[in-house]
């Protein structure tokens, strides 16, 4: 809306120019959450134990919601990562015997890329929406976990887990998770690639503009195709990271966590319609989520309470993210 | 002469479901040695392919307004789960009654979130996809509900999917009631003709006068209440549920609708062709133990089905419009 | 017109902002039964917006409307077209997936009831739409069981019309309304609306054609930027100054703001 004296404009107060962020809520939110539990269980809460706990989970589910993210910010959605993840891990772990654990990893992350390439050009040569064709795509690599694991456990040999590429994704460092540190530095370079660079740039458009985007050259396909490579390899990386932290495999490897990644995101502020949201936002969003599982753990509740919380989150998050856009005139 | 029945039967939308129904009947049955085509497995084939039918004719109608509800798979959980769990506490016209109010309430829910605020459906359902799969296993805490013999023996329980009438389960009877009832409703009354114009193009519709928002919230609640009472009717002729019930039946609902000629981006809709879905998907899962395959192929497969029901979606589309402008 | 009439609908104040676009800025403006209205102005003066508000697809940020005296408080299509309004939107209206019959009744779909149930007359939907299609001269061949989208553009337009014609009731606005239609069909959309206003229902026609409008109308009402900035009877006003005004605007600058 226009401002009635003009003056204000120009000098936006940070308070007001925080509260315009996509992000604002789950920024206070996400403090919120902490302090509350903190007061609740402090002699739990606090503790380097917990917060080993939390951030061990968060890195596993935050780089899954940084790649739902550029997806959906690209105006798509993958609801495939869980099975991904799942399956990559499991090529992973299977492979590795062959292979050794150099070329199982890269083979592992390129069964990634290709598995993203192939929902890409589902939606985007086969015409059929991102939503269905990653359902099918959730369900035909959950399937393949079924058929070729069977129900078997597998794990890595000794010498595999020692190996120092394991180490560097399983391992610790000053008495933090790689797994976690992964996660932040990649966190901080995709807010980079999103904000300061072309290919961030030409997401947004596409996500807030196609016909737009295309009409200033901006190529939506290539955009786009990237945009679910993106997301399968962070999805895939994430399975590497939790196989090199904890070797074994189970066929229930990874499925709910399509809901989850949505859900950090979502409530993280980024916009279903595609075009806004921030990576901040969906780490937090993610650590929001982490913290309150690991109190529902603690308190005692059974995971599917954790469950229905994420599925409520989604429905609240989503709703609250659209009316406030509409709201901002969006 | 050739061209109008061509076109006549590809502007038909069930069309390619019977076709490929066919061959795949003929093919099942020659490879099982006729097997398939028995009467015992005909007999259980028609069963769940009209409880799936029944879920899937909502997700159809869902689908015809160009919108999703992936919740169907929790909410035929819910149906069960109270038709079973307070009958046979309290008292089965008492579960009845609940099953299938809670079943509306969850679509109420679904359909008001999406028509009011305007939030993409699939997100919603989502939501209440896994809220409500938590509290199926939240409640049975890992063990089952069954229905003793006494209840199995009660009137309702047999009318809601206890019992067979000459071999065949009431489930068939209730799916193809529900067939009538709704291809009715979509195709000779006004409800029908505002729906399927919300699904062609919602603006205009709504600049026609069409009520789109009280559309919108129909659809869903019919899908809440049908998928309630399949989960009603399944679990009564199993006689138990338990907390992982219905899981992954939303897509196979999905799958049925749009095997069935039911376009995913709204405006088409042929509610016979998803019982022909349905019963595609049902007659497959049943070939499969038949000869002794793992059921975990039958996800792998389905995942596929989706898929290239959707890409022939689109291809047909195109076709059609080819041969229309002729 | 006679100002002693009370005005059939009337606008105080109108604002309407889209996001942070305004369409319209503070409209005032009336209209009378029984009168043609010429409703003008350069690509996104805001003519459309102003009508859906009157046709209920939009409701104004701000100001009042009122119909026969009486505010209206909510806007919904479905309340115009009850309270008496028709129109022919420039760009909505058809549900291209629906056959002829069914576009044509869509939302007031006649019913014929048995046994209380309320099932569509098909025969009636067909009867009507073929009336319509052989009445505005569309193809012999359209079939008023095809699908709207096999139709051309100008053969949507002349569907549009006869369906608002056919519904009519005391208020018709035709969003330029003889797009893609040939010069044949163009003046009998023009016979048409001189017609209805003989048969005193309110005409708002919107159209970039001021030549034609100027022989039809009896008042032209010039948007600019979303302002009203002329509202004048045809005999004060000649067809080249109307259009001198529109092409060369009267200094309405949209980017000043504006203090109210
Ligand atoms: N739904 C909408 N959302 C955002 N902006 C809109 C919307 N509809 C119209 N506008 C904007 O409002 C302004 C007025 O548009 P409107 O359609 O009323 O113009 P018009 O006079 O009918 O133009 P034309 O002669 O091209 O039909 C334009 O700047 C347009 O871009
Ligand atoms: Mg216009």
């Amino acid at each position: 809306m226009r401002a009635p004296a003009v003056g204000i404009q120009h000098v936006t107060r940070p308070l007001t120019r925080f509260r315009k962020r996509p992000d604002a809520a789950i920024v206070l939110g996400t403090i919120l959450v902490f302090l509350v539990f903190g007061a609740v269980d402090p002699e739990s809460w606090f503790q380097f134990f917990t917060m080993i706990n939390i951030t061990r989970y968060a890195a596993i589910l935050g780089l899954l919601a940084i790649g739902q993210t550029i997806v959906i910010l690209s105006r798509e959605i993958d609801l495939s990562v869980g099975s991904v993840y799942g399956i990559v891990a499991i090529a992973f772990i299977a492979s590795e015997p062959t292979l050794g654990v150099p070329l199982s990893l890269l083979a592992a992350l390129m069964l990634a890329a290709a598995i993203g390439l192939l929902n890409a050009l589902l939606v985007l040569r086969g015409g059929i929406s991102s939503m269905i064709a990653t359902l099918g795509a959730l369900f035909f690599y959950r399937g393949i976990i079924y058929v070729t694991t069977g129900g078997t456990v597998m794990r890595f040999s000794q010498g595999a887990r020692a190996h120092w590429l394991t180490q560097a994704f399983g391992g610790q460092w000053l008495r933090l998770d790689n797994a976690f540190l992964w996660f932040m530095l990649i966190a901080v370079l995709a807010s980079l690639v999103l904000y300061h660079s072309r290919f961030g740039n030409h997401l947004l458009a596409v996500g807030g503009d196609e016909t737009t985007a295309l009409a200033r050259g901006v190529t939506v396909v290539r955009t786009k195709t990237i945009a679910f490579v993106a997301c399968s390899l962070l999805a895939g990386l994430s399975g590497i990271v939790t196989i090199a932290q904890n070797p074994q495999t189970h066929v229930t490897l990874g499925m709910q966590l399509e809901l989850e990644s949505i859900a950090a995101a979502v409530i993280g502020g980024t916009q279903l319609g595609g075009g806004r949201g921030t990576v901040l936002g969906s780490v937090l969003g993610t650590f929001f989520l982490t913290a309150v599982r690991s109190e529902m753990i603690t308190l005692g509740a059974p995971p599917s309470w954790y469950t229905a919380f994420v599925g409520i989150a989604l429905l609240l998050g989503a709703t609250i993210n659209t009316v406030m856009a509409r709201r901002s005139g969006a | 002469m050739r061209v109008s029945l061509a076109r006549f039967v590809l502007k038909r939308p069930e069309t390619s479901a019977v076709v490929v129904t066919a061959i795949l009947v003929t093919f099942l049955t020659i490879t099982t040695g006729g097997t398939w085509l028995s009467f015992a497995n005909l007999q259980s084939v028609s069963r769940i392919t009209a409880v799936l039918a029944i879920m899937a004719f909502g997700e159809a109608l869902v689908i015809s307004t160009g919108e999703v509800d992936v919740s169907v798979g929790s909410v035929f959980a819910m149906g069960a789960l109270i038709f079973i769990g307070v009958g046979r506490t309290v008292n089965l016209g008492v579960a009845l009654l609940l099953a299938l109010g809670g079943g509306l309430l969850i679509g109420l829910l679904n359909g008001a979130v999406v028509a009011f605020f305007r939030v993409p459906s699939l997100i919603v359902t989502l939501g209440t996809l896994f809220l409500f799969r938590g509290i199926a296993y939240g409640v049975t805490e890992g063990f089952y509900f069954g229905a003793s013999d006494e209840v199995r023996s009660r009137l309702i329980f047999n009318v809601m999917g206890g019992a067979n009438l000459g071999g065949v389960n009431v489930a068939v009877l209730w799916a193809l009631v529900a067939l009538l009832v709704l291809h009715v409703v979509m195709f000779y009354m006004p409800m029908g003709n505002r729906i399927l114009a919300v699904g062609g193009n919602a603006a205009s519709a709504y600049s026609r006068g069409v009520n789109v928002a009280r559309v919108r919230l129909i659809v869903f609640a019919l899908s809440g209440l049908l998928a309630a009472f399949a989960g009603m009717l399944d679990a009564a002729s199993i006689g138990y549920v338990d907390g992982s019930f219905g899981e992954l039946m939303e897509l196979e609902a999905i799958a049925a609708a749009v095997l069935g000629g039911c376009s995913l981006v709204g405006g088409r809709c042929s509610l016979l062709g998803t019982l022909l879905g349905a019963f595609l998907l049902r007659a497959v899962g049943s070939y499969l133990v038949i000869l002794g395959i793992q059921p975990q192929w039958f996800i792998l497969l389905l995942g596929v089905i989706v898929v290239l029901a959707s890409l022939s979606d689109r291809v047909l589309t195109k076709l059609l419009f080819r041969l229309q402008q002729r | 017109m006679e100002t002693e009439r009370a005005p059939l609908i009337s606008l105080r104040n109108v604002n309407l902002w889209y996001g942070t676009v305004q369409a319209l800025r503070d409209v005032s403006v009336d209209f009378y039964q029984g009168e043609l209205v010429g409703l003008v102005g350069d690509n996104g003066a805001g003519k459309t917006s102003l009508v859906n508000i009157i046709s209920g697809i939009v409701a104004p940020t701000s100001g009042e409307v009122y119909l026969d005296g009486q505010r209206i408080t909510s806007f919904h299509p479905k309340l115009a077209i009850d309270l008496g309004v028709e129109t022919t939107q420039q760009s909505v209206g058809l549900c291209d997936n629906l056959s002829i019959a069914r576009n044509y009744f869509l939302g007031r779909e006649p019913v014929r009831r048995i046994a209380g149930i309320p099932f569509i007359d098909l025969g009636k939907m067909r009867k009507e739409g073929r009336k319509a299609i052989t009445a505005f001269g569309l193809r012999e061949s359209v079939d008023v069981d095809g699908e709207v989208a096999l139709l051309s553009g100008g053969e949507r337009q002349a569907f549009k019309i006869a369906r608002a014609v056919y519904f009519r009731s005391r208020i018709l606005i035709m969003d330029e309304p003889t797009n893609n239609l040939s010069v044949r069909e163009r003046e009998r959309v023009n016979d048409l609306a001189v017609q209805l206003k003989d048969q005193s229902l309110l005409v708002i026609y919107i159209t970039h054609d001021i030549f034609q409008i100027h022989r039809i109308a009896d008042r032209f009402i010039i948007l600019e930027n979303g302002a009203k900035v002329a509202d004048v009877p045809r005999n004060l006003m000649s067809a080249e100054d109307l259009e001198r005004i529109i092409r060369e605007g009267v200094g309405n600058d949209a980017g000043s703001p504006r203090s109210g």
